[in-house]
């Protein structure tokens, strides 16, 4: 493991590390019945209940999760996102449609192999932590590693290792019931990252804690994921911690995906009223780049001016255009590719803007959308390390 | 099942009754009215018809007979049930030898320090306390009898509950096979199973030991399959993400998770033991419990107390040490010494007994109570019975309650019409709970007088009637006492504990000394014994009345009174239901044991198949026993049951 690494690595490759197509999830009688027939799936969940008694808890959603991403899943409280992660290792059985880890089938597998799958390749993180309340800490981090049959010792050794990582020296002899939930949950992250599994799952983790402590574990899993590059896939209710952490997102409702994309794209070009309306109260200056909202360079634009990269939030190129009092250059590798001015910042912040043609490309599309994410750390939090200022070039500050 | 329940309703109800109650009731009574006029026609008279038993008798009594004839030589016997019996033979006389072979020293040194490890340093001076008191009152030997049988029987018991526990915990289908059964089990008397273990096995150790088994075997399986289902889901759902095998979930998780469950189920096994090892002293189990039955056979309060004593001892120190043991949770304050080194302790002193030659209890230090509780029992009954200026005496007391209530009850039942009879209870049972419960209630009620016994079930319920009647105001005015007032609560609780682990057939004694022989001091026990349950169950369903409901009455000006009326007592309805259905079965439990003293009626007719080898009487009654146990757990069943019940 590469623990060094000192900046967040970027996805080496678009190859995916999930991928999943046409899934249905459909609890109730004869729940294979319901993706099978056009009619039948294609019906409100109202519509489908009455008629059949089935719940469809997750309708035809296809992605990909990218080498070394975080890819979010969002939607409110019913709307199929922990259904869905469960389907990821067959914790729920899948009613319909493909998942591959890796280019494996994961429906295919026989108990042998999806116990391996489940061991080695991913490892899941719970709402309410899932820990066994007779063990130590320590016992409890070495648990997956014991399942696996790893020697006493061995495994302790590893487990103090990890649980030092995640913050929990002096804890390891406690037992779950003597800790608070922010430990807790250190405890579940360092149980699923013991076993050093390919892609991490986490399941709300965060929404049975309090703020502050939330705030700490978020920016502990942007920490794991910079220094390890795992990749990771995230649900959750909350839009902050979803933009927050996110490469991509994709938004549930009623057990579809209704929108796919950069944060970027969610909050700039929401796909229908229902994303609108969520995303309605989001700092747009805080999520929005200066490559969405550059315009074309002017001839006189071009010599005088700060010099923002393409990655930089809205609201770092409105403290550099204040500052400087004079229109921004957007510049990637000593070109450059617009001009940003007060009228283009406005219309960010104010919300009129609609994305140019250019960057609403299809995320799918787009790879270089998510290499050098700007950092959009949460907007309260002080920009206090020197990798989250990075993308601001010195000029500018 | 309760949204089931109206369907059937569904034809005849017009749409303007909006109480269910209401409608099920209506419906009942159309039935009635159609059925009742042609079965009072062709059947007159209140009693059972006739026409309608089936007499059992004969056959029972050819059962019996094959059984006896072949006891020695058919193959069942000889290859199946010859083994069961000599292994439980052979295994109680072994604990029995190596408990005398420890002496007394040996065997208090060895509960001393087991309750020390399991529970602190109190409970061990308990437990050795309560073990001299047993030497002390000339009963060491009786004591290790019963020590001996309840050791096979508890070890038994929770090797039968553990695996069918596990069995129904895995398997949904067992479980819902075993659920019915086991459930149905815990409501029924102890009496009830002594008959048909009798049968098989003749009067002896290992019919006691069986019954004993059966009895205390359903406690352990129940909470072993609830454990193991009750376990939280995200836990086992967190082992199942890491790729643990089925084995091993079961191992690391499932089991270790269903601990406090395990340890439950074995503290009530073993208190069931304990009372069922008492009283399965009338078909032979020896030890404290027949002295217990000789000195009431004979009305000799005084020797029944000496044995009576370290019963309830017994049943005192298991109880808070296998307690103690589901309570703690691996504290490393009571890990004082380790096994090993109690065990050395213990043989060390049991040797040293042995080499001194203080192996048997020193016959200089018994303390003979006999004799001055008889005398002061002879003194109250002189003054105390009967004469006393004003408030009467005891024996006034059972006369008045005999002639002034059980006898009304009794003919007020035996005047009722059959038909009538078991349209009350389809009426009570289909009102509070389903069809399906009021089916069996009813079919539970008709078959007591197919089997010919509808006269003395009708008494056995009078007396059950009574005695719940008065529980119920007693247990409830004290419930809510309890439940109102903080000082109420702990100076009853202490109290509470200690009735509540107490076996069964001990209630007899006291009330032979107060009020002599006959059903009244029969209904008084029973009234003895349901009473704790009924209180604690009442206090602690009005204590868990939500606080904000209380609170916003409160705010809004409410008196105590109203307070009570209007917000505890009808949020607290389930558990006051519960805690009826509670009293009733344990009233029944003890109402039947009652017949050993004078009760009459079903338990008399147990007693006397038993006594007289007459087996038919007796298993007919049994069987009407469990019939009435039925009936009465489901005209009373609010639709959830309750998973525990005092032993």
């Amino acid at each position: 493991m590469a623990f060094t690494v000192p900046t967040r690595k970027p996805p080496t490759t678009t190859e995916p590390v999930f991928s999943v197509s046409g899934l249905w999830k459909v609890f109730g009688p004869k729940p294979e019945r319901i993706p099978a027939d056009p009619e039948l799936s294609t019906l409100e969940p109202a519509d489908l209940r009455a008629r059949t008694g089935c719940t469809a808890a997750v309708r035809d959603v296809s992605f990909d999760v990218r080498k070394g991403e975080v890819f979010v899943v969002m939607g409110l409280s019913g709307s199929g996102k922990s259904t869905l992660v469960r389907c990821l290792t067959r914790l729920i059985e899948p009613t319909a449609g493909t998942i591959a880890i890796d280019g494996e089938d994961v429906r295919a597998m026989d108990k042998g192999r999806l116990r391996e799958l489940r061991r080695h390749r991913a490892a899941m993180v719970f709402q309410h932590f899932g820990l066994l309340p007779h063990r130590t800490v320590l016992d409890n981090v070495a648990y997956g590693l014991e399942i696996q049959g790893v020697g006493k010792s061995e495994r302790r050794e590893r487990a103090a290792e990890v649980v030092a990582k995640v913050g929990l020296e002096g804890m390891e002899q406690r037992r779950p019931g003597q800790l608070s939930g922010g430990q807790r949950q250190r405890v579940g992250l360092a149980r699923a990252l013991a076993v050093d599994p390919e892609v991490l799952l986490f399941d709300e983790p965060f929404s049975a804690l309090d703020p502050l402590i939330r705030r700490d574990m978020q920016d502990e899993v942007v920490r794991l994921h910079r220094e390890e590059g795992r990749t990771m896939v995230f649900i959750t209710h909350d839009l902050t911690e979803a933009l927050k952490l996110g490469d991509r997102i994709a938004l549930m409702r009623d057990g579809r995906v209704v929108q796919l994309g950069t944060p970027e794209e969610i909050v700039g070009s929401p796909a229908d009223d229902y994303v609108r309306e969520f995303v309605r109260d989001v700092p747009r200056e805080q999520v929005m780049t200066c490559r969405t909202a550059m315009r074309p360079a002017a001839a006189d634009d071009t010599a005088n001016g700060p010099a923002v990269s393409p990655q930089a939030t809205v609201a770092e190129a409105i403290e550099a255009v204040a500052r400087a009092g004079a229109p921004a250059r957007v510049m990637d590798e000593g070109r450059c590719l617009g001009v940003v001015d007060h009228e283009q910042l406005l219309d960010v912040v104010a919300g009129v803007t609609t994305l140019t043609p250019a960057a609403a490309v299809d995320a799918d599309d787009a790879p270089e959308a998510a290499p050098g994410k700007p950092r959009r750390a949460n907007p309260p939090a002080p920009r206090t390390s020197p990798e989250d200022a990075a993308p601001t070039t010195p000029e500018a500050v | 099942m309760a949204t089931l329940s109206l369907p059937t309703s569904g034809t005849g109800t017009p749409r303007v009754l909006k109480s269910r109650a209401a409608g099920k009731l209506l419906l009942l009574a159309l039935f009635a009215a159609v059925l009742a006029p042609w079965a009072a026609t062709h059947w007159p008279g209140a009693a059972w018809p006739h026409a309608l038993t089936v007499s059992l008798d004969k056959p029972l009594a050819t059962a019996s007979n094959w059984v006896i004839d072949n006891r020695d030589s058919h193959p069942l016997f000889l290859y199946f049930f010859g083994y069961v019996s000599n292994a439980v033979v052979l295994s109680v006389r072994a604990v029995y030898v190596t408990l005398l072979a420890a002496g007394w020293t040996g065997v208090t040194v060895l509960g001393a320090l087991v309750a020390w490890r399991v529970a602190g340093v109190r409970l061990a001076a308990g437990t050795a306390i309560a073990f001299l008191a047993c030497g002390a009152l000339g009963m060491w030997v009786p004591t290790m009898q019963t020590l001996a049988l309840m050791v096979v029987a508890v070890l038994a018991s929770a090797l039968v509950g553990a695996v069918l526990g596990l069995a129904a915990g895995l398997s949904d289908r067992l479980d819902r096979a075993l659920r019915p059964v086991l459930d149905t089990m815990q409501v029924l008397p102890a009496f009830a199973y002594l008959l048909p273990v009798v049968l098989v096995f003749g009067i002896g150790v290992p019919a006691a030991v069986l019954a004993t088994v059966v009895y205390a075997a359903p406690p352990m399986a129940r909470l072993t399959a609830l454990g193991l289902r009750g376990a939280d889901p995200e836990v086992l759902e967190a082992v199942e993400s890491l790729g643990a095998t089925r084995r091993q979930r079961l191992l690391t998780a499932r089991i270790p998770l269903a601990r406090g469950e395990l340890l439950l189920g074995l503290n009530q096994t073993i208190m069931m033991a304990l009372s069922m090892a008492v009283i399965a002293a009338v078909i032979g189990a020896g030890g404290l419990g027949d002295r217990v039955y000789q000195a009431l056979a004979s009305v000799d309060v005084g020797q029944a107390l000496a044995a009576g004593i370290p019963i309830v001892l017994l049943a005192i120190v298991l109880d808070r040490v296998t307690a103690a043991a589901g309570a703690g949770t691996g504290d490393t304050r009571t890990r004082a010494i380790g096994w090993p080194y109690a065990l050395a302790v213990t043989a060390a002193v049991a040797l040293a007994a042995r080499l001194l030659g203080r192996l048997d209890w020193p016959t200089g230090w018994t303390l003979d109570i006999a004799a001055p509780v008889n005398h002061a029992v002879d003194w109250m009954t002189n003054h105390l019975y009967s004469g006393v200026p004003v408030i009467g005496g005891t024996a006034d007391w059972a006369g008045h309650f005999t002639t002034w209530i059980l006898d009304p009850v009794r003919g007020g039942l035996q005047w009722l019409p059959w038909w009538s009879v078991l349209l009350i209870v389809a009426a009570l049972a289909w009102s509070i709970g389903t069809w399906r419960t009021a089916l069996t209630a009813v079919l539970a009620m008709a078959a007591i007088g197919v089997l010919g016994v509808w006269g003395p079930a009708l008494d056995t319920l009078s007396q059950v009637l009574a005695a719940v009647a008065v529980t119920l105001v007693l247990g409830l005015a004290t419930g809510i006492a309890a439940a109102r007032s903080e000082r109420v609560e702990r100076a009853l609780r202490p109290v509470l504990d200690v009735f509540q682990t107490m076996p069964q057939f001990v209630y007899l004694i006291p009330v032979v000394a107060l009020f002599g022989v006959g059903r009244a001091p029969a209904v008084a026990a029973a009234v003895v014994y349901a009473l704790p349950a009924v209180v604690r169950i009442t206090a602690q369903g009005l204590r868990q009345v939500d606080p904000a409901a209380l609170e916003s009455a409160r705010s809004l000006g409410a008196t105590g009174r109203q307070q009570l009326w209007q917000i505890q007592l009808p949020l607290a309805r389930r558990s006051l239901l519960l805690a009826v259905n509670q009293g009733v079965v344990l009233v029944l439990a003890v109402v039947i044991i009652g017949g050993l003293v004078g009760g009459g009626a079903l338990g008399y007719n147990v007693a006397f198949g038993l006594a007289q080898g007459d087996l038919a009487t007796g298993l007919v009654a049994g069987a009407a026993i469990v019939c009435l146990g039925l009936m009465l757990d489901r005209v009373t069943q609010p639709t959830q049951r309750r998973t525990t019940k005092g032993a």
